[in-house]
């Protein structure tokens, strides 16, 4: 009958020699997406070390959404366009059975190309003749 | 705002002090023959006793002696007489009435021996104050009621009517309102005092009405003086208006930056010409019915451009099609929204033997910006549909027309190929990523069907697999999207609706048409949501419709059905 | 054959049709007895509204299910949309009245009686919009602001919409345009509908007719209003708290009764998840008691529950200790204690009946 309050969104980033660690909390939907994804991006870029491992800790995550994979495929572009592998850890049931039926997991867990710093081109999913 | 009575004290400590001529006058002496209001001393015959310099002045003709009823009007001399009658009590309330062009307050005091002292008080200007005031107060009672009448609708035409009738109520015996052209014509409303208010839209000449031109064109006004009535043309002039045309006004209504019309109010020649108050008045209140017409008018616009763009994005009206019979429902996740991110299509195939596809599907996000992505993916999949023998194919297509660099909004869909053989119905089903649609067989048995594949507009490869499946009579396939499943609510206010539930729900809809099985299913997950948020929800139902009565009558209805309120 | 005699017969056969599930044979006999002359408001309210009546009736009496039930609403559906489509377009049929929209109050999902209602208008001569069930009340306002309607009517059939139709009932007003009331969630004799505040109420189609017939003032705008104007007992927030902590309540009695009950550990998921949504329903019948402080809103519906529950041999008495629970938990809130003890009252106080009353379910 009525909106429940929502539990908290968190982000909390750690950073250790060439991994960046990020753990979230709460659920990643169209309210939150957009804040993950800016403060990955942030960190991708001021990093003076090259990154070679961006890591996404779900342990405390309780809900996510379209918009929530949608954010997560866009952090995955980033972190292939800097050479970097993504990692998906500890992923509650809801988020794996969700990355299994869109059939993405493999995709946004693959191991990036360390040779090819732009090795976007192969897996970043924007180069298909009809990017407009 | 009553003044307290100007009674000069001494007056009434007068009651004991005869005032029989001639002594009278001595013994008073000079307070009240030379106080500055009028004093009038009346025996109780009604005759003149005495009067002082300042009545002399209001009564040049008055002496000692004359008769009362004679200087004075009836209202002091009837007044006379209930007071020396001992009738002071039965009327209530100061005595005022007006003598020569005056208005005076009349206050009486015993003065021995039946005389009575009329003390007359001046209150002329108080009075035209008070009415002033009045006035002022009733006109912006009538503002405020205007524009509280006026602002509840956001329709144009009520709008025109309420403010032509409250016009013709208020301010004339007669308001015709013009609005802005439309094309050629022009939308106008007619209202008499009393009468109800016609409205119709025509072409006229405003050219023919004084001031009318300007007016539309946002000019500041042309007095009401300098308008003529005699040459009005008969359009301007309601039917059933009572004689001729005495004076006009013709107001401007402002608008938001353009104008919203004009306001002609017209008074017969029976009455009083407007006065300047009144023409001041009536442009307060086309200022009002200006910004009113132009908030509905701007409203209107809105909604006709949001209508017009939203047609394209509402989901279509579905029914059978070469015997197999389709139904959609749909809930867009904002209540006050009619479109959002999960959409649907039956394509009809050309004749019966080819196949009819369905689609149904889901684009990241919610709102407008999501239901114009699906506008995109319903129109490439409408110019894929030669293709669609192949189910891989068009997603492969679908997928590279999506792509793109800006943002990773993807799509999830299911893609059906009906077709009706005999009896029975042919489905492929194919899903790039979206939930896999349920199939509700004959026995009540919920089967999932096996298709699996990936979300398109994300990735640069899509892959897919199709199975494929036969519908008896009284079967169904059902396609949904997730905003059913992950449906948030139940008795205990948090869970989720879930598939299993869905499972559950559909193994009691065996046999029933396809209408049915979807509002069942829309029923349940609105009633499981309650008045909490959701995602967009939609669902079809692909059912070949059944021949023979239903077999379960009687006796089989369990208690895990019992829930339809 | 009297006309009445011929009208009931027809609805019979009808009824029989309709409960097969046999589509065909139901529209064959309505297109039969039209194209025989009977008129088509007759064939709407004395055959087919009977026999939808009767489809809430058997259910109740657990002689269908509700999926059959929703089976039989959709012929009668389509049967009631056949017969409009069997009209001529623009026939010059009785002059043009007015434009009137009909719509569900938000979360009505039962349309039937709103859908006869726009048929019997229409062939009265107005022009009607019909909005159906679960409209939600912001798509009400925008339609009432573009298209400016005479009047409104608004249907509903089950109690616990009575706040959302009184939100709809006070926005339509705050517009100019006129509520007519209808539907058995208003009260049999439409108090709660004069209770919102609406302009008119009227027990039946023919009946929304004759009000429509005879015309609606407009309110004007000394009628805009905050709900709560209309209902000054809500200023003691039993309402309002009952509303919010309903799951909360839910999940206190479930337990409640699991420790009176031991038998009910052992329920299933699915057995829980039903007597959990019991006790959902009984609270949300009891915070529409308090919004319209009327405890026969709440007493009816309990006595509705026990017949439904009896009717599938399920004991009622559980639900006088659900009811128990209930008062335990809220009984700092005295209007609700009331309504709890009256309910319970009745329950204890009712003879065993074979068959239910069929008045409440629509």
């Amino acid at each position: 009958m009525t909106d429940l309050p929502l539990p908290e969104f968190t982000v909390t980033v750690l950073h250790e020699d060439t991994t960046l660690a990020v753990c979230v909390g709460g659920e990643l939907d169209h309210d939150t997406s957009a804040g993950l994804v800016d403060t990955v991006v942030q960190h991708l870029t001021a990093e003076p070390v090259r990154l070679s491992d961006v890591r996404l800790d779900f342990r405390d995550l309780t809900w996510i959404d379209s918009t929530g994979l949608s954010a997560l495929l866009m952090i995955h572009r980033r972190t292939t366009a800097v050479g970097a592998t993504l990692h998906l850890d500890r992923r509650p049931d809801f988020l794996d059975r969700r990355l299994r039926l869109t059939n993405v997991l493999d995709h946004l867990t693959a191991q990036a190309s360390r040779a090819d710093p732009h090795g976007h081109r192969e897996n970043d999913g924007c180069t298909g003749a009809g990017a407009t | 705002m009553r003044y307290a009575p100007c009674v000069p004290p001494f007056v009434t400590a007068s009651p004991g002090i005869s005032a029989r001529p001639p002594d009278a006058g001595h013994l008073v002496g000079a307070t009240w023959t030379e106080a500055p209001y009028p004093v009038l001393i009346v025996d109780r015959y009604g005759g003149l006793v005495e009067i002082n310099e300042a009545a002399r002045a209001l009564l040049p003709g008055a002496a000692s002696g004359d008769r009362l009823h004679e200087q004075v009007p009836s209202w002091l001399a009837d007044a006379h007489q209930r007071v020396s009658g001992g009738q002071r009590g039965s009327s209530a309330g100061p005595l005022s009435g007006p003598i020569k062009g005056r208005h005076y307050e009349a206050h009486p005091t015993a003065a021995g021996d039946g005389d009575v002292v009329w003390w007359l008080v001046d209150d002329t200007d108080r009075r035209l104050a008070e009415t002033a005031l009045s006035d002022a107060r009733t006109r912006t009672e009538i503002l405020s009621d205007v524009s509280s009448t006026l602002l509840s609708t956001l329709n144009v035409s009520r709008c025109m009517e309420v403010a032509a009738s409250l016009a013709a109520e208020h301010l004339a015996d007669a308001a015709v309102l013009v609005a802005p052209r439309q094309g050629r014509r022009r939308p106008l409303a007619y209202a008499n005092r009393g009468g109800p208010v016609s409205q119709v839209t025509r072409q006229v000449d405003v050219a023919g009405v004084p001031g009318l031109a300007e007016a539309l064109q946002g000019f500041p006004p042309v007095p009401a003086r300098w308008i003529d009535p005699v040459g009005l043309p008969d359009w301007v002039v309601p039917d059933g208006f009572a004689g001729p045309v005495g004076s006009v006004i013709v107001a401007p209504l402002p608008g938001h930056g353009v104008s919203a019309g004009a306001l002609v109010l017209l008074r017969s020649s029976a009455e009083q010409c407007f006065t300047d108050g009144e023409e001041v008045f009536a442009r307060l209140f086309a200022a009002r019915a200006g910004t009113a017409l132009s908030a509905a008018r701007l409203y209107g616009e809105q909604a006709n451009v949001t209508a017009t763009l939203m047609r394209e994005l509402l989901p279509p009206r579905l029914s059978s099609v070469h015997g197999v019979d389709y139904a959609g429902g749909y809930r867009a996740a904002k209540d006050h929204e009619r479109v959002g991110g999960d959409f649907y299509d039956v394509h009809p195939g050309s004749d019966p033997s080819q196949d009819t596809l369905v689609v149904l599907g889901d684009v990241a996000g919610k709102g407008l910006d999501a239901a114009v992505l699906t506008g995109k993916i319903r129109n490439t999949l409408h110019a894929l549909l030669p293709l669609t023998d192949d189910h891989q194919r068009v997603l492969n297509l679908l997928n590279g027309a999506l792509l793109t660099s800006h943002h990773t909004r993807f799509a999830t869909l299911v893609l059906a190929s009906v077709r009706r053989r005999g009896t029975r119905a042919r489905v492929r089903l194919t899903s790039a990523g979206h939930l896999p649609p349920l199939i509700v067989r004959a026995d009540g048995k919920v089967e999932e069907s096996a298709t699996r594949g990936t979300l398109v507009g994300a990735l640069p490869t899509v892959t897919a697999n199709t199975v494929e499946t036969t519908l008896a009579p009284g079967e169904t396939c059902l396609l949904y999207t997730d905003g059913i499943t992950e449906a948030r609510g139940g008795p205990l206010g948090d869970e989720l609706f879930g598939e299993h539930r869905l499972q559950r729900a559909l193994s009691e809809c065996a046999g029933l048409p396809a209408e049915a099985v979807v509002e069942r299913v829309r029923m349940l997950a609105s009633q499981w949501i309650g008045g909490g948020r959701h995602d967009d929800m939609a669902a079809v139902a692909v059912s070949v419709p059944r021949t023979g009565p239903l077999t379960v009558l009687n006796g089989t209805g369990a208690r895990s059905s019992r829930r339809n309120t | 054959m009297s006309p009445s005699d011929a009208t009931a017969e027809l609805s019979d056969r009808l009824w029989q049709a309709v409960a097969d599930g046999d589509e065909h044979r139901a529209a064959g006999l309505v297109h039969q007895a039209a194209a025989d002359g009977m008129e088509e408001e007759r064939l709407l309210l004395d055959v087919i509204a009977p026999v939808q009546e009767k489809v809430g009736l058997e259910w109740a009496a657990d002689r269908i299910t509700v999926a059959q039930e929703h089976a039989a609403t959709a012929i009668n559906e389509r049967i009631v949309a056949s017969l409009a489509h069997r009209r001529p377009t623009r026939e010059p049929r009785t002059p043009r009245q007015g434009r009137v929209t009909v719509s569900c109050i938000d979360g009505e999902w039962h349309a039937f009686p709103a859908r006869l209602v726009s048929e019997v208008l229409v062939l009265r001569g107005w022009q009607v919009d019909y909005l159906g069930a679960q409209t939600p009340t912001p798509h009400l306002v925008a339609h009432l602001h573009h298209t400016d309607p005479d009047a409104i009517l608004l249907s509903g059939s089950i109690s616990t919409h009575l706040p959302a139709a009184h939100a709809a009932i006070t926005a339509c007003q705050a517009l100019g345009v006129p509520v007519l009331a209808g539907g058995r969630a208003f009260g049999r004799d439409g108090r709660h509908a004069r209770a919102l505040g609406a302009d008119r109420w009227a027990a039946d189609a023919r009946g929304a007719a004759a009000v429509l017939q005879a015309g609606l003032e407009r309110p004007g705008p000394a009628t805009i209003r905050q709900v709560a104007d209309d209902l000054p007992h809500l200023a003691d927030q039993e309402y309002t708290m009952v509303v919010l902590s309903r799951p909360q309540l839910v999940k206190q009695t479930l337990s409640d009764l699991e420790s009176r009950f031991p038998a009910m550990r052992a329920y299933t998921d699915a057995q829980r998840e039903r007597t959990a949504e019991d006790i959902a329903h009984i609270i949300d019948f009891l915070a529409t008691a308090l919004y319209v402080d009327d405890p026969d809103v709440f007493t009816e519906f309990l006595t509705w529950t026990a017949d439904i529950l009896e009717a599938r041999h399920v004991p009622a008495h559980s639900v006088v200790t659900g009811l128990e629970a209930l008062a335990d938990q809220l009984r700092e809130f005295p209007r609700t204690v009331d309504l709890l003890q009256a309910g319970g009252a009745v329950l204890c106080d009712r003879p065993t009946r074979p068959v239910p009353d069929p008045d409440i379910h629509a």
